[in-house]
């Protein structure tokens, strides 16, 4: 996936989830704070971000530090690059 | 000490045949039926696929805020649209329903049976790690009081009563009991319920459905008839607004009715069939307790949901109680079987008879069976004022409820 990819599929699971408008949703946005979320949505956004990308998260501990919107986007985008390098 | 008296003084729904109580009576009043064939159950299921769903206009559920909407299932959502009706008709002050002296009593069968359902799945599949965060609260028994109370505010009093068929019936009794006693001032309370096919399909296991009608759906639920075939599984939320009267009368709030009679008791035999002795029994006390006498009843809004047994049972207990004299329909022609909702949704179309002076019959009532004769039956609207009716409901776990209100 390329990182505009990664963004657009992100946003979608605020969008369907979390009813919030597209126009809200800026890297610098906090999840909490101007999005609105509380801790049980934080719960369903990682169901729906697992369904989205195929992964588990509930035991990643890096996936609980972010903070912005921007930080989910630049862990998605890590974690690709990290499925994409190739083995040595 | 004398007892509080405890007065309705407002009313909402959310039905099968309309989301506002004027329309719905007058669906009621024209003989409309909502039961239909059900398009979205699965075949592969081996039900008859027959119900009467309600079905909400677009974007309305959306009223509801996501952050009270997010825990709620589709019953917790008829309640939460039905009690923000009855609230906004009882005239009652957002500042009250936060004073603690509000009470929020919704009974139901269960918790959401759709999202039940949804979490088995997602168990099975061995998937827990995808189970949403607010499955949990559509799944619990109280789902539609807490969320309702939530959504409205209410800081009083929250108790959710599961009594299958009676839940509603003894939610509104529970809230009567809460004013009385002095403990709340006020309660928004009744029934609400969804419909599943695996409802509809532990009802079939036991015989109890319609099965076997072979004319269209909305013929198929036909109480105390010589041809009924059993019930049919319907849904939706009743709720209505009870308050002490003398704080409704210092606001000058409209007055529907009042409560003088309730109460509830178990056959203590059996779990499924109901037995007569135990009807007669539950509606005696019930009318002592309003200290009134049977004679003075003006209509019976009888439980019989089409099944053979119950509404036998039913016939014979009122006949006991009443004698062949007092009229008695059944709404479940109409409505099918709302369940846990059905005792407040019927009272409210009670109350609207009350209101207009007129009594709804029995749909689908073309041959009385031998079983059920010896009554008033009300086949046909009849033009006739009502003083005091009674509202009875009989459900699984031989549980018994009958409700008497009386014009004010």
């Amino acid at each position: 996936m390329t990182r505009e990819e990664i963004i657009a599929a992100i946003n979608s699971t605020f969008i369907e989830q979390f009813e919030i408008s597209e126009d809200k949703l800026t890297p610098d946005k906090q999840i909490f704070n101007d999005l609105g979320l509380d801790s049980l949505d934080i719960v369903d956004l990682m169901v729906g971000l697992q369904r989205r990308f195929g992964i588990s998260l509930r035991e990643n501990e890096e996936i609980r530090k972010v903070v912005t919107l921007g930080d989910v986007y630049e862990f998605f985008v890590r974690l690709e690059a990290k499925r994409n390098k190739p083995k040595t | 000490m004398e007892k509080r008296r405890v007065v309705i003084t407002g009313s909402g729904l959310t039905s099968s045949l309309g989301l506002d109580v004027g329309v719905f009576y007058d669906r009621l009043e024209a003989g409309n039926s909502a039961v239909r064939l059900m398009d979205g159950w699965s075949d592969k299921l081996k039900i008859n696929r027959i119900a009467a769903p309600v079905v909400l206009p677009e974007g309305l559920e959306k009223t509801i805020p996501r952050t009270f909407r997010r825990s709620m299932g589709r019953m917790s959502i008829y309640s939460a649209l039905a009690a923000e009706k009855a609230l906004h008709a009882s005239g009652l002050t957002r500042e009250f329903t936060a004073s603690g002296r509000c009470a929020c009593v919704i009974g139901s069968t269960m918790g959401s049976g759709e999202s039940i359902m949804e979490a088995s799945r997602i168990v099975i599949l061995n998937d827990s790690e995808n189970m949403p965060a607010l499955q949990f609260f559509k799944c619990a028994s109280h789902s539609a009081a807490f969320n309702t109370a939530n959504f409205l505010g209410l800081t009083g009093c929250v108790l959710a009563p599961a009594a299958a068929c009676a839940s509603g019936l003894q939610a509104i009794g529970l809230g009567r009991d809460l004013i009385q006693s002095g403990a709340q001032d006020a309660a928004i309370c009744g029934g609400a319920e969804e419909v599943t096919p695996e409802v509809t399909a532990s009802f079939e296991l036991m015989f109890a459905a319609a099965r076997g009608f072979s004319g269209p759906p909305e013929y198929s639920s036909r109480p105390f008839a010589a041809d009924r075939v059993g019930l049919v599984c319907g849904e939706g939320a009743g709720l209505v607004v009870l308050e002490e009267y003398e704080h409704a009368v210092k606001r000058g709030a409209n007055i529907y009715g009042e409560i003088i009679g309730y109460a509830t008791c178990g056959c203590g035999s059996h779990v499924s069939q109901s037995d007569h002795r135990s009807i007669v029994r539950c509606m005696d006390l019930a009318f002592r307790d309003a200290a009134v006498s049977p004679a003075q009843t003006d209509y019976i809004s009888a439980h019989a949901t089409a099944t053979l047994h119950g509404d036998a049972e039913e016939a014979m207990a009122i006949r006991e109680f009443f004698g062949s004299g007092t009229p008695v329909s059944s709404l479940k022609g109409h409505l099918g079987h709302t369940l846990g909702a059905s005792g407040a949704i019927e009272l409210i179309a009670s109350l609207e008879m009350m209101r207009r002076d007129r009594l709804l019959p029995t749909l689908n009532l073309e041959h009385i069976a031998d079983d059920c004769a010896g009554l008033d039956h009300v086949r046909s609207v009849r033009e006739q004022k009502i003083s005091i009716f009674v509202k009875n409901c009989f459900a699984f776990g031989g549980i018994n409820a009958t409700l008497i209100c009386r014009r004010v």
